[in-house]
């Protein structure tokens, strides 16, 4: 009798959910026409975008041309933007790579700590919350070949001698460590979860089995927290495709087109060559990849149980 | 067996222990050295900021905060765009995606994951991607240069964010409350308002300080959309470097200015962070 009850009020969102404009559709309606406003209109008229010649005169005059496929051709014969995307994927797997394992590894490092891990993990997240626009001016700051603190240090160590940001390698390198600097503690932090939820039980019986550190480590603790590192993985991916500010700020693409990644060129094509229709093209690409990313995000969550 | 299993333990133990807390120092150093140095640098004298040897003694001025807020072109206005665009647009964002998190939470229909992909696919997109249909929607409706523009800008990251951690948080509530008002006679919007809000606080504030944080920080959106009446403290930034040359004193101040109110609110939540930052995927500590 009392199941039965529970099951009528289990079912009545159904009922309600199935009117036009139940409360649950009332609540989400705002949002949901803003969202619609920025989101769906803008993407149809970027793909509009992309079949025009559309250039600014002086910041007002808009005058799209129909030039049908044309910036698509241009595209896919662009090195410029070949180099771009060569760039980018160098960058990403250098970036999400580094971030991954240098989490992971300090994440184990805090987890280990008996005091002081309140402190350390406050300090730890400092790196986020500054603006990239200023991860990116201080580190040029940093890696001025004059007074920059970092430059000193490398020539006094005899590391590194040269100007770093002049340098193609050592520049793409800088804006690497940049982002490394700032994101590493998002993973450190979502692992550091992980771990906690590791179940104390399994790995005690698996300590007094015999079984030594690195032996738990790759039985007991990595099976239980790679789902949460695969989310802190796909979280990282995505804003990867959105970096932008640093490497404007340190580099501008720079040294000799050494940092110019994708986002980068998008923006130089829109805004200083002043191409919008040909730099929309570009986006579209970004677009789809960016929601490729985000069906890999969600169905895996999905099939972790973690969203309904 | 055991007992020489036990004494290499007790052996190694010390050891490992120097070993973790040298490099727990190692990466402590490697995050804080550039904030560090940055506020430092901010309180030197221009002479001080450009010594190649790096100073440690000298005597602190404020002179390049006071730089920064006095004459003609003061922070003062910067900072006044930024606290309008990004705190309305973080209100906004909020007050919609908790009202959204909540229907969706509560929502039963089949459709809905299609739906909650959807919104999650808008956060995802590259900003390059966004900005250019924006830039010219805004220069069609002349809001090219005002604090609305940002706004709304700034909603095409934070609503869909907001949405789905409120969602995370309302569908972790327990039902039964929420059906209790109602056979007491409270309708579903008294529902969500006198219970499910004040359940979730928490969620809430982490949401806010998060979307405040993503707006407030924001660089290209706000050099593409603003111009001298609604520039915000990162344009400010970046400015500095472009037109005066390079005067790192205040560059550092403006730098410091920039981030420490962040960090500090950016703490404050941090036991709700992961699950924040995760969209709500990945329950915190």
């Amino acid at each position: 009798m009392a199941s039965r009850a529970l099951e009528a009020a289990r079912l009545r969102p159904i009922r309600q959910g199935k009117r036009r404009f139940s409360f649950e559709v009332k609540m989400m309606l705002p949002a949901l026409l803003i969202l619609a406003a920025i989101s769906i209109v803008p993407f149809f008229y970027l793909i509009y975008m992309t079949l025009n010649k559309i250039s600014l005169v002086g910041g007002v005059g808009i005058a799209p041309k129909w030039i049908g496929f044309h910036n698509w051709a241009q595209m896919f014969t662009d090195s410029n933007v070949g180099a771009g995307w060569i760039t980018m994927v160098i960058f990403f797997v250098a970036t999400v790579g580094l971030e991954m394992l240098l989490g992971l590894g300090i994440a184990l490092l805090v987890y280990e700590m008996v005091w002081g891990k309140n402190i350390v993990l406050s300090i730890l997240l400092i790196p986020m919350f500054v603006a990239p626009v200023i991860v990116g001016l201080l580190g040029r700051f940093l890696v001025n070949p004059t007074y920059g603190v970092y430059a000193w240090v490398l020539r006094e160590t005899h590391i590194f001698t040269g100007n770093i940001l002049g340098g193609q390698v050592s520049a793409f390198i800088a804006v690497v460590l940049m982002d490394v600097w700032e994101w590493t503690p998002l993973i450190v932090l979502i692992t550091l979860a992980g771990l906690v939820s590791v179940p104390g039980q399994v790995l005690e019986a698996a300590k007094v089995d015999g079984a030594g550190y690195w032996q738990r480590l790759r039985h007991v603790v990595v099976p239980s927290i790679s789902g949460i590192v695969l989310v802190a993985l796909l979280i990282r991916s995505m804003d990867a495709l959105r970096y932008f500010d640093v490497i404007w700020q340190s580099t501008a693409g720079g040294p000799a087109n050494a940092t110019k990644i994708i986002p980068l060129r998008l923006y130089e094509v829109a805004f200083q060559f002043l191409n919008l229709g040909y730099a929309a093209t570009i986006g579209i690409v970004m677009l789809a990849l960016s929601i490729a990313i985000a069906m890999l995000f969600t169905g895996i969550l999905r099939r972790r149980g973690l969203i309904g | 067996m055991s007992q020489t299993h036990t004494a290499r333990r007790g052996l190694r133990l010390p050891g490992r222990r120097i070993v973790l807390y040298v490099a727990l120092a190692v990466v402590v150093l490697w995050t804080v050295v550039p904030v560090a140095w940055m506020a430092i640098s901010s309180l030197k004298n221009p002479a001080d900021v450009l010594s190649r040897t790096p100073l440690l003694d000298f005597s602190p001025t404020m002179a390049n905060y006071a730089g920064l807020f006095s004459g003609g072109n003061s922070l003062l206005t910067y900072v006044r765009s930024s606290v309008l665009a990004a705190g309305i647009s973080t209100i906004l964002a909020t007050v919609l995606g908790s009202l959204a998190g909540y229907g969706l939470a509560r929502s039963r229909w089949r459709g809905k994951r299609h739906l909650a992909f959807w919104i999650i696919s808008t956060r995802m997109v590259p900003i390059a991607a966004v900005i250019l249909p924006l830039y010219i929607g805004f220069t069609y409706l002349h809001l090219i240069n005002s604090i609305w523009a940002l706004v709304v800008a700034y909603l095409s990251f934070n609503l869909p964010f907001a949405i789905w951690i409120m969602n995370a948080f309302f569908a972790d509530l327990p039902q039964g409350i929420e059906e209790a008002a109602r056979v007491d006679g409270a309708n579903r919007f008294q529902t969500f308002y006198r219970i499910a809000v004040p359940l979730t606080k928490p969620g809430i504030v982490t949401t806010a300080i998060l979307c405040l944080v993503f707006a407030w920080n924001d660089y290209a959106f706000a050099v593409t959309f603003s111009g001298p009446g609604s520039a915000t403290l990162p344009v400010a930034a970046s400015q500095l470097i472009t037109q005066t040359g390079v005067n790192w004193g205040q560059l550092t101040a403006i730098g410091t200015v920039v981030a420490l109110p962040m960090v500090v609110i950016g703490l404050a939540v941090r036991k709700y962070l992961v699950r924040g930052l995760t969209l709500g995927a990945v329950t915190g500590e």
